[in-house]
């Protein structure tokens, strides 16, 4: 009884709600049933519910095929070198962009760092191009006359993964650095000013104060960050990556999308996607569980 | 990314696969319905219904299913036949799809459909979905017959049924060569006509810079699109028995691939010879659409590349005008400049067909349908459509339709969309092949016209025609994009790689591309080669 009245009282928002909610329905939870193809022999013509139930045929065949292994490795590795190297960069760009003192040049920078993040990873490649070519390049073009020899940033694979990484770094710190900026302020001044009044050295301020007032948010991103492991964007290997450093390159993205989508084998395509979520979801819960034994800080 | 990305992919499908797979079920129940008649009730005229590309750029005061073409049509071909013909536009862009959708409901498709995809036109006909015109072609259209010939109508057939009516190309040469003429000149060097020669004077290039590049000179243009390898690793190519011709090739796409072939691995080791010596533009596996290339060929860095044949004389590519432009002096020669092991200039040419024309087994209107493709193939209605009015649109020199360069604006937009209504060929048909030869020529500016012509005589010598089964290899759609991925993963490490690892790196690459779905492909021809030889 109670509920009724409480449900008449706040129907509004109540109904407000219904249309997120009928988002997710169709879009996230009603495409699900497309989810059996990985159990059938797809048919276009005969559709979904007509095509034949073949059972873990068609897993079998992924787990045969080595180009899906080089890809999961290379996900895999992709990601790793990924949280090394992009995952501590806004961290600490945040609480150095935290310790500026002159507004303007504050402001200055966090907007020249925010920009990589809205340009378009197809625009990016463009311009990955006229820097790092072999031949084109404005670096190698640069090393030539210092009559130094041209490195080959996108043509050698060891190369393109250093070159891989630094360009994520440059694309997604400065947007990254939001969380940490907002965690930062939320930081009791007072806790700053007496540790100044205790002659506590920058350095010590930040080690004791800034760094332990966002470990929530920090432990909060790196749960996040290690449960995407297995799943990997298509846009930056797709178009930072090539034909020659393809041994690298080729990841479960741009792997499901030249088997599945290229080629029409939209079975294989869809196990590989249903894997891909069923391993993201014991990374995200397994990684959750460490850091709340660990840290006692947990997002579930 | 990758799971939503699935489910994506199967939101849309669910609703659509659903819908049609009932509306499938539905039409295939019913018997032939192909063969109704046509125009024979006088009061009340028949409609046809046509399929029409929809590129969104129909000119002003036109629509794309209200132009001049289509009113043509209508007056000359409607009116006298009592058929009220409607056109149905399909975005160019969703094609595919669309047409899945079309065909899965009985009453709104078209009863003309076409696509040039043949992985499409196979499954249509597997599935049977289509009309079999093999006696209705020889009732109701004898020109059309005629028009298409035996050569091309092969390509319409599935297991000896014809399913399809495939538009005519008239341009069949791919590939010609082009090279520095100015710096041939200076260096004192010859036109090079073979392979060896060839690589003389692409070092020459390398050596003496006769461009004045500052070293940035590239002798030889490469990029990942065919045109620019495609002739070089043909013309090692070694001569093939029948046997090995249908069974090593392997047809990824519409294209025939060499991997099997003997001979293969040495055009490679020849590429790889060139690039190692600094001959090939570096970043040639960064190019994969041709755009560093032409760039590079603007920029007068290029010393020789081989390319679609006339490609550079267009207007519209502005290749040749800019290079022109920017390298005062700069002149560009055809050469027919690759041998092979018989001295032949062995390279691939197209296959005879254009776009797949079907009519599909739900149609009611096969006959008038046939009656109107008739029509085109007779008299000079495909000409109008193509060409336009006389003195407007056009001139004719020696019998030659020749475009009037000062063509109103008004006549030019009235065959906008000419080629996707002359759905039976591709490519301008003026009369006969030297005149349709002619008129090609004749769309390049005046002062390249000879060098044009140069091009396609190169592009038409010493072709290699494509290999065709009579029904499609299953395997080479199952693996065919990938194992095109494939190839060119093979021929850019292929090339990059230091000479003394290239046996070992070759032999590793080549098994794992049997292994991705090159032995199926393999098994399966050499299964359909037997089968074929046996009958």
């Amino acid at each position: 009884m109670r509920n009724s009245v409480y449900l008449r009282r706040h129907w509004q928002l109540y109904s407000l709600l219904l249309l997120p909610v009928i988002y997710f329905i169709i879009f996230k939870y009603g495409p699900m049933y497309g989810v059996q193809i990985a159990f059938k022999d797809f048919n276009f013509f005969q559709g979904i519910g007509g095509s034949k139930w073949v059972g873990l045929d068609v897993f079998r065949e992924v787990f045969q095929n080595n180009n899906f292994f080089k890809a999961l490795r290379n996900t895999l590795m992709l990601n790793l070198l990924d949280l090394i190297v992009s995952f501590p960069a806004p961290l600490i760009l945040a609480i150095m962009l935290y310790e500026l003192r002159i507004t303007w040049f504050k402001k200055l920078a966090q907007t020249i760092l925010y920009v990589p993040h809205f340009i378009s990873w197809v625009i990016i490649g463009g311009i990955v191009l006229q820097v790092f070519g072999t031949q084109s390049g404005f670096i190698n073009n640069l090393l030539a006359g210092m009559g130094l020899d041209a490195i080959p940033f996108l043509s050698d694979k060891n190369y393109w993964l250093v070159t891989y990484l630094l360009i994520g770094v440059w694309q997604s710190a400065g947007w990254g650095t939001i969380l940490y900026l907002a965690a930062l302020t939320g930081i009791n001044k007072e806790l700053f000013e007496a540790a100044e009044v205790d002659g506590a050295s920058r350095f010590k301020k930040i080690l004791h104060i800034s760094l332990p007032g966002i470990k929530t948010t920090i432990a909060t991103l790196l749960i996040i960050n290690l449960g995407n492991m297995i799943s990997i964007g298509f846009d930056r290997p797709f178009i930072i990556g090539n034909v020659a450093v393809r041994d690298y390159s080729e990841v479960l993205s741009t792997f499901v999308y030249r088997v599945g989508i290229e080629s029409g084998q939209i079975s294989l395509a869809t196990a590989v996607g249903l894997f891909q979520a069923l391993v993201g979801l014991i990374f995200l819960l397994a990684s959750n569980y460490a850091s709340k034994k660990l840290a006692d800080e947990s997002i579930l | 990314m990758t799971t939503r990305w699935s489910k994506k992919w199967a939101g849309p499908t669910v609703a659509v696969v659903l819908i049609s797979s009932m509306l499938l079920s539905a039409c295939s129940s019913k018997e032939d319905a192909a063969s109704g008649n046509a125009a024979s009730d006088s009061s009340k005229p028949t409609t046809l219904k046509v399929e029409l590309f929809d590129r969104g750029n129909s000119p002003a005061g036109y629509t794309i299913t209200d132009s001049y073409l289509t009113k043509l049509v209508k007056e000359r071909f409607g009116k006298p036949n009592n058929i009220d013909v409607q056109f149905v536009p399909v975005p160019r862009s969703e094609e595919i799809q669309k047409l899945n959708v079309l065909m899965a409901s009985q009453s709104e498709v078209p009863d003309i459909v076409f696509t040039y995809d043949s992985g499409t036109f196979n499954r249509y006909a597997e599935q049977g979905g289509l009309t079999d015109l093999t006696d209705l072609l020889d009732k109701n259209a004898p020109n059309l017959k005629k028009f298409l010939g035996e050569d091309t109508l092969a390509y319409g057939q599935y297991k000896g049924q014809q399913f399809a009516l495939p538009g005519r190309r008239l341009v069949l040469g791919k590939y010609a060569g082009y090279i520095r003429q100015d710096w041939l000149d200076k260096l004192g060097l010859p036109v090079p006509q073979t392979t060896d020669e060839l690589y003389t004077t692409l070092k020459a290039f390398k050596d003496k810079d006769p461009g004045n590049t500052g070293g940035k000179v590239i002798p030889f243009g490469v990029s990942l699109a065919s045109a620019q390898y495609e002739p070089l690793l043909w013309s090692f190519v070694q001569p093939l028995t029948d046997e090995q011709k249908y069974t090593l090739t392997q047809q990824l796409g519409s294209n025939d691939y060499p991997t099997l072939l003997p001979g293969f691995k040495d055009g490679l080791k020849f590429m790889n010879k060139l690039y190692n010596e600094g001959l090939i533009s570096k970043d040639f596996g960064l190019d994969k659409d041709k755009k560093q290339l032409w760039q590079n060929l603007q920029n007068g860095l290029l010393g020789f590349y081989t390319e679609d044949a006339g490609e550079l004389y267009f207007s519209a590519n502005g290749g040749y005008e800019n290079l022109q432009a920017n390298v005062p002096g700069a002149v560009i020669t055809p050469v027919d400049a690759f041998t092979n092991s018989e001295g032949k200039h062995a390279k691939p040419a197209y296959a005879p067909n254009a776009m797949y024309v079907m009519i599909p087994k739900s149609s009611k209107n096969a006959e008038a349908a046939l009656k109107y493709l008739d029509w085109m193939a007779s008299g000079t209605n495909l000409f109008d459509m193509q060409f336009g009015v006389e003195n407007e649109n056009y001139t004719l020199v020696d019998g030659v339709p020749v475009v009037k360069p000062d063509a109103t604006q008004e006549a030019m937009d009235r065959i906008y969309n000419f080629g996707d209504l002359a759905i039976i060929v591709n490519g301008k048909y003026a009369g006969d092949d030297a005149k349709n030869e002619a008129a090609y020529i004749a769309q390049t500016p005046e002062k390249y016209q000879a060098d044009m012509k140069k091009s396609v005589e190169i592009s038409n010598t010493d072709n290699i025609q494509p290999v065709k089964f009579d029904h499609p290899i299953e395997a080479e759609a199952k693996y065919g994009t990938a194992l095109a991925d494939k190839f060119q993963e093979i021929i850019v490490k292929m090339t990059m790689i230091k000479p003394d690892q290239f046996d070992s790196n070759y032999d590793s690459m080549i098994k794992d591309y049997m292994a991705s779905g090159g032995q199926a492909i393999l098994d399966e021809r050499t299964a359909a080669y037997k089968e074929m030889s046996s009958k």
